[in-house]
């Protein structure tokens, strides 16, 4: 981090070669194109660089923290450009991939990401993907799926706390 | 909005399905709300795991794009090197106790002063000596607040009303390299027509049109004023306009933040 603030080539580079293609990937499939990824993901290591100094790594990962900014970030452009007052997101796909080990998974941080929505139902991953890759909000689930607005809450919570407990003590993320 | 209030939409919130509004007040209050923020640290953390779930693009990124990247932080860094402090314990409460001593400091009374004066020079006069003076107290006001950052750049707008309306006001963004940034807003001597038109929304205005809430106003009290403060995990150094708004979205004040070197900077 403090080659970051710095503006030291090699920890730039360092930072870039672990997290530049989950962003970008992540970038893809909200913003839906090559362009406006590679836009994200220059913002987002430039956002970290403003707010390295206030990265604690005691209050969480830095895979968490440069991968909220990434997200935030898309939300943001997205409302800009859409001028709605929630995120409309480009659909790629709705539902990550079926879970299990997938061969040519070349990153660490996704395999063990699988191995946490392993955790969940069918049912479940497809809730918090409509959530976090669509930008539904609750109501909406509700209302398209005619759930009551309390249940779909729950399960979203529980669902999320599911995948974070899977991931517990991991190292990875 | 209170603790249950917030904890029900934690898991909307890192998923990043809510409206800005519900998002503002819910970053308002795991500020200071430790248990809160413990649970929402947990699931962001979980919505960082379905970020990472993201099948890798194919082909990936354009190879130049690296370059780009250490280019571009490189050429902010010698814009604006930023100054390395440890992250601050205790700042969360920060903006609550400001907010409470902003509001008995004086702060704004100039541009109350200049909505009064006769002259245009008195008024211009007035709102110059503002801007000289607000900073520097908003800086002593920082330097007794255990766990704000006195070493922070801030800058200052004085809020012009709008065409035919009446008061002022002034508006201060600490920049900060240590904690969350912070925005304070303060509404002084507005008419008691326009009072009516309560509450009233103070917002940033950054790059590419982006907004940011710094808070509302429910009311203004007898002299026509009212303060918000909200910190920001995000930097406010590219948010150089303040906007007053009514309930009914017409614009009651705005000003300039200063916007270059800052009003108030650390003593070396």
């Amino acid at each position: 981090m403090e080659g970051l603030l710095a503006g030291n080539d090699d920890a730039i580079r360092t930072l870039y070669a672990r997290f530049g293609r989950p962003v970008y990937s992540l970038g893809l499939r909200l913003l839906g194109t090559r362009e406006s990824a590679e836009e994200l993901t220059q913002d987002v290591f430039l956002t970290a660089w403003r707010k390295a100094a206030r990265f604690d790594p005691g209050r969480g990962r830095l895979s968490t923290w440069l991968m909220t900014i990434a997200h935030n970030l898309a939300v943001d452009r997205l409302r800009r450009e859409t001028g709605v007052s929630r995120p409309t997101l480009v659909l790629v796909d709705e539902v990550p991939d079926a879970p299990g080990l997938d061969e040519e998974a070349v990153l660490m941080e996704r395999d063990a990401a699988m191995r946490a929505l392993e955790t969940l139902t069918e049912a479940e991953r497809r809730l918090v993907s409509r959530a976090y890759f669509r930008g539904l909000t609750a109501r909406e689930i509700s209302e398209a799926d005619g759930i009551p607005l309390g249940t779909v809450k729950t399960r979203l919570r529980s669902a999320m706390i599911k995948v974070r407990k899977a991931n517990e003590g991991k190292d990875l993320l | 909005m209170n603790c249950p209030a917030v904890r029900d939409l934690l898991a909307e919130h890192a998923l990043g399905a809510l409206p800005a509004r519900d998002t503002d007040a819910i970053d308002r209050h795991v500020a200071w709300c430790a248990a809160c923020r413990k649970e929402a640290s947990e699931l962001h953390t979980a919505a960082a795991i379905l970020a990472f779930s993201v099948a890798p693009a194919e082909p990936g990124p354009d190879p130049d794009l690296e370059d780009r990247v250490v280019h571009a932080v490189q050429r902010s860094v010698q814009r604006r090197p930023v100054q390395h402090v440890a992250p601050s314990r205790g700042r969360l409460a920060v903006a609550a106790v400001v907010a409470a001593m902003l509001a008995v400091s004086g702060l704004g009374w100039g541009a109350v002063m200049a909505g009064r004066a006769a002259r245009s020079d008195e008024a211009a006069q007035a709102q110059t000596d503002a801007a000289e003076n607000a900073a520097v107290r908003f800086r002593h006001l920082l330097e007794t607040v255990e766990g704000a950052d006195p070493e922070g750049d801030v800058y200052l707008a004085t809020l012009a009303p709008a065409a035919e309306g009446g008061g002022g006001g002034s508006a201060l963004t600490l920049v900060s390299p240590s904690i969350r940034d912070m925005a304070v807003v303060l509404v002084n001597g507005v008419p008691s027509a326009e009072r009516k038109g309560a509450p009233f929304t103070a917002r940033l205005r950054g790059p590419r049109g982006l907004h940011l809430t710094v808070g509302t106003i429910r009311s203004l009290d007898a002299s026509g004023s009212g303060i918000v403060v909200r910190d920001f995990d995000r930097d406010l150094g590219e948010f150089h306009t303040v906007i007053v708004r009514d309930a009914s979205g017409n614009i009651v004040m705005r000003g300039t933040i200063s916007s270059g070197a800052p009003i108030a900077s650390p003593t070396p």
